[in-house]
């Protein structure tokens, strides 16, 4: 038995397929769909979640592996900073990336990564929005970092 | 009445009405659903391009874990014929062993679980008979289709006027396939009830696929309900029933069950087409001091062995510039390779590139500024009829780019301008986008506590078409937005067009524009039998809206409010059905143009490396009536990201001896990532357009055109090199 700390809630799994990705349990398992699947190959970010403060890659990470671990998904942000700038600055359009753009940019806030455009641009760069809102969301991102 | 004179809410900033759901995880998009007792799905491809499968072996697979059902050619339902819509859709899957492309849905395994049915699509075993696959559009013994859409166009005499031409441009020009890639995994979970079948399905045209899926599986329309309110892009990709979707619902039938079939990312470089490569050969004739007097642009693009495409890249060069003499035509080369298909901006961006990187040819070999050229040819009217545009602020485009950008600080001359190791160069490009628009419906309907409602069986990818349709029905029933909910992407509601070839926006919002105006109408009678009514003898043409209100024109206070105009006659609700087609030409005596724009690029070139980077970009646009410049400026930036990818970037690449898809991952494939992109300014100008009651041109697709020749143009500022052909590497720009 796993036992998933999702958001504070803890979820224990019967993992009998040890094939489950994070990602998967996630969506499949908890209902929590919020994280979003794009390549399933760890190259675009759909799918990052933030795993004991670090932001990783759920589709590359296995479900067993996350024992005890603390997750936080989108769903578990409350009203972040965040979520309301990238509102602003319609940092997002078809909406797909964006839970990964969010737990990113709230990741990256606390990696003393978003001091500048450059670097929000360079450490932001793992995750893909096909839609193009690029400069919006490092407008977002630097606004949220600035307040901070 | 409901003419926009006074645009209230349209127009500023308001932000998307469907964000709060997109920044916290609940917009639901196809794969987020799940069923009770659902099982899922995985495809099996073929691994040759062109021959038949001579022995498919599924006893392993059957044997799987967890697996309910393997379905190949052999036990697979006869389905009936896809119909056609605007372009044909695949015919139905496994319905023989003849493989076409490398690729192809071979076999499709169904088990309880997403892990289990991967895993034992994996088991199954093919042997194919492989024939000689055609893959180059060169090769001689491929089938050529001429003009294949009878839109080859000629007037004047191409051939005098470029025999006589003083300077001539002859050129070809090429660019790349590339895959839309839309970052959501298209999905299909398919549920019969009996004879009633609901999808959600990741498309652009929800009606599409309930038409296409009813008549391949011989049901009634109306037993097909197609729910797609949030999609993760398309960008074309959703624009055909791809056979993913008759294979989800084929599955459904077979194991009783609700069936989800997601995906992969390489399966969605095979199973949803993409833009095809082109060859423009283009030839320019023009007097001494660069005016125009002919254009011959030839274009030749592919086609798979088992469909269509409508991909005309030299149709550009009628409508761009002023010339006297104008031939164009268009071919396309039948080979065994996936789908072609509408992907961004299609035709106009590869024909655009070559049209803008030969007239920056023309300028450099008559000595004019390549911003002056471009306005020294400006279309005054539609070149091909002599009629007045629609509207056309093309001109504009280019005066205020450039001011915005500084191009009258630019040197003309080749490599001087530079900064330490690298060279600077400044590039410029025109874009005059096609014009589409299709029939639509809508239905607004106003509640007993005067908010409203809008319906539509269209769905919204991301541009932003359930904001700006709340904007405009709030506009003309004189509500706030947040009075007005939209309700998108579901096939029992009214019937929609598709979310492409930026036609969305005239289409629904005219359908919108005349609910709106009839629910008014509705309102004003129904007053009318009110005999205690202020409004009892306010003929309706008088009538004006503000703030949920009807009142007299010029007498605020002689009115009444629809809620209690509903409530006075006991109605929880009314409803009025609106409906749009496009306005005649004929009739208007005028030509419908598309968006209008121009692009100014600054780029850098390490002198040593070669490396290309872009230092700023500028992008000015006509888009008619913006609705809302906040997303409209999303749209252009989206549309630049994607110019940028297709300039620089994206390329997929056919291995020559497989036919497999060589790079079919985003580790391979490359797009522009956050880093790539640099300061893009954006800015709108032009007036309300003359062709449809809301006064909008579509921009889903323009900010991506214009953007390759402008960075072409601009390296060649930078470094001399005239590179043309798409995408553009260091090792060009070196060699």
């Amino acid at each position: 038995m796993t036992t998933l700390i999702v958001n504070g809630m803890e979820y224990p799994l019967d993992l009998a397929d040890p094939r489950v990705t994070l990602l998967d349990a996630l969506r499949d398992k908890l209902g929590l769909t919020g994280t979003k699947k794009g390549c399933d190959q760890g190259a675009c970010g759909a799918c990052t979640v933030i795993a004991d403060g670090r932001r990783i890659l759920s589709c590359l990470t296995l479900a067993a592996q996350c024992d005890d671990r603390e997750i936080t998904t989108i769903e578990g942000l409350e009203s972040h900073p965040m979520q309301e700038a990238f509102m602003r600055h319609d940092a997002f359009q078809c909406g797909y990336c964006t839970s990964g753009q969010i737990m990113s940019a709230v990741a990256l806030l606390g990696e003393n990564r978003a001091g500048n455009d450059a670097d929000i641009r360079e450490f932001m760069s793992g995750n893909l929005c096909r839609c193009g809102a690029y400069s919006n969301i490092v407008s977002a991102v630097r606004e949220v970092a600035r307040h901070a | 009445m409901t003419t926009i004179q006074q645009p209230r809410i349209l127009g500023p900033g308001v932000n998307r009405v469907d964000g709060p759901l997109k920044v916290t995880g609940q917009a639901r998009y196809p794969n987020d659903f799940s069923l009770p007792g659902m099982a899922f799905a995985a495809v099996v491809r073929s691994t040759i391009p062109s021959g038949r499968i001579t022995r498919l072996d599924t006893t392993a697979a059957g044997k799987s874990a967890g697996v309910l059902e393997v379905i190949t050619h052999e036990n697979a339902d006869h389905l009936d014929e896809a119909p056609a819509t605007f372009i044909k859709n695949p015919q139905a899957p496994l319905q023989n062993d003849v493989i076409r492309y490398y690729g192809q849905y071979i076999a499709v395994v169904v088990a309880d679980t997403q892990q289990n049915a991967t895993a034992a699509a994996d088991l199954i075993e093919v042997e194919y008979e492989r024939r000689e696959a055609l893959l180059d559009p060169h090769d001689p013994r491929a089938e050529r289709i001429k003009d294949p859409w009878g839109e080859d166009t000629a007037w004047g005499d191409v051939r005098t006027a470029l025999k006589r031409a003083p300077v001539m441009i002859d050129q070809t020009y090429t660019t790349s396939d590339n895959t839309n890639n839309p970052l959501g995994l298209f999905t299909t979970l398919a549920a019969w009830d009996g004879d009633t079948l609901t999808l959600h399905d990741s498309n652009q045209w929800p009606n599409m696929v309930q038409l296409v899926v009813s008549s391949m599986f011989g049901v009634p329309k109306d037993a097909v309900r197609v729910l797609t309110p949030f999609v993760g892009g398309g960008f074309g990709a959703g624009l055909r029933c791809w056979s993913h979707i008759p294979l989800a619902v084929m599955a459904a039938r077979h194991v009783g069950r609700p069936v989800k079939l997601e995906l992969t990312r390489p399966e969605m470089f095979t199973g949803l087409g993409h833009r095809t490569s082109s060859v423009n050969w283009l030839k320019l004739g023009a007097t001494r001091d660069g005016r125009l007097t002919a254009i011959e642009h030839e274009s030749l693009t592919t086609l798979p062995m088992d469909g269509d495409e409508y991909e005309p890249c030299s149709s550009v060069s009628t409508w761009s510039y002023a010339s006297p003499n104008v031939t164009t035509r268009d071919q396309q080369v039948r080979l065994n390779i996936p789908w072609t298909n509408f992907m961004r901006a299609p035709g106009d961006s590869q024909g655009n590139f070559a049209l803008e990187s030969a007239i920056d040819e023309l300028a450099w070999e008559v000595g004019l500024d390549p911003l002056e050229i471009r306005l020294l040819n400006y279309a005054e009217v539609d070149p091909k009829t002599g009629r007045p545009w629609s509207s056309n602020a093309l001109r504009q485009c280019l005066e205020v780019g450039a001011r915005r950008f500084g191009w009258s600080q630019r040197n003309p001359e080749i490599g001087s301008m530079r900064d330490g190791h690298e060279l600077i160069g400044y590039g410029v490009a025109g874009v005059s986008f096609f014009w589409y628009q299709q029939p639509c419906a809508a239905r607004v309907i106003v509640r007993g506590d005067g908010s409203a409602y809008v319906r539509s069986a269209v769905t919204d990818i991301g541009t932003g078409t359930y904001t700006i349709m709340a904007q405009l029905a709030a506009q003309l029933l004189g509500l706030d937005v947040e009075q007005v909910e939209m309700q998108l992407g579901d096939t029992e509601m009214p019937a929609g067009t598709a979310a492409g070839g930026s036609g969305l926006t005239a289409a629904l919002g005219s359908a919108v524009h005349d609910a709106c105006g009839r629910l008014i109408q509705k309102f004003v009678e129904l007053a009318k039998t009110d005999p205690f009514s202020p409004l009892a003898d306010v003929p309706y043409e008088q009538v004006e809206v503000s703030e949920g209100r009807l009142y007299r024109r010029g007498e605020p206070t002689r009115g009444e409010s629809l809620a209690r105009i509903l409530a006075v006659h006991g109605l929880d609700e009314m409803a009025a059905d609106g409906d749009s087609t496009p306005n005649s030409p004929d009739e208007l005596g005028m030509t419908p143009a598309g968006a209008r724009g121009a692009r100014f690029v600054e780029v850098r070139i390490d002198e040593d490396l070669g490396r290309i980077r872009l230092a700023r970009i500028v992008t000015v646009n006509d888009g008619g009536r913006i609705l809302n410049e906040k997303l409209a400026r999303s749209q252009i930036l989206g549309g630049t990201v994607g110019g940028i990818g297709m300039a620089l970037f994206e390329d997929t690449v056919t291995d020559m001896d497989t036919g497999r898809i060589a790079n079919a991952t985003f580790g391979d494939y490359l797009i522009p990532v956050n880093a790539d992109v640099p300061d893009v300014h954006i800015e709108f100008v032009g007036e309300p357009d003359a062709f449809n009651p809301i006064g909008v041109k579509g921009i889903g697709e323009i900010g991506l055109v214009g953007v390759a020749p402008a960075i072409a143009n601009a390296i060649f500022h930078a470094t001399g090199k005239r590179i043309r052909s798409l995408p553009i590497t260091l090792d060009e720009v070196m060699g």
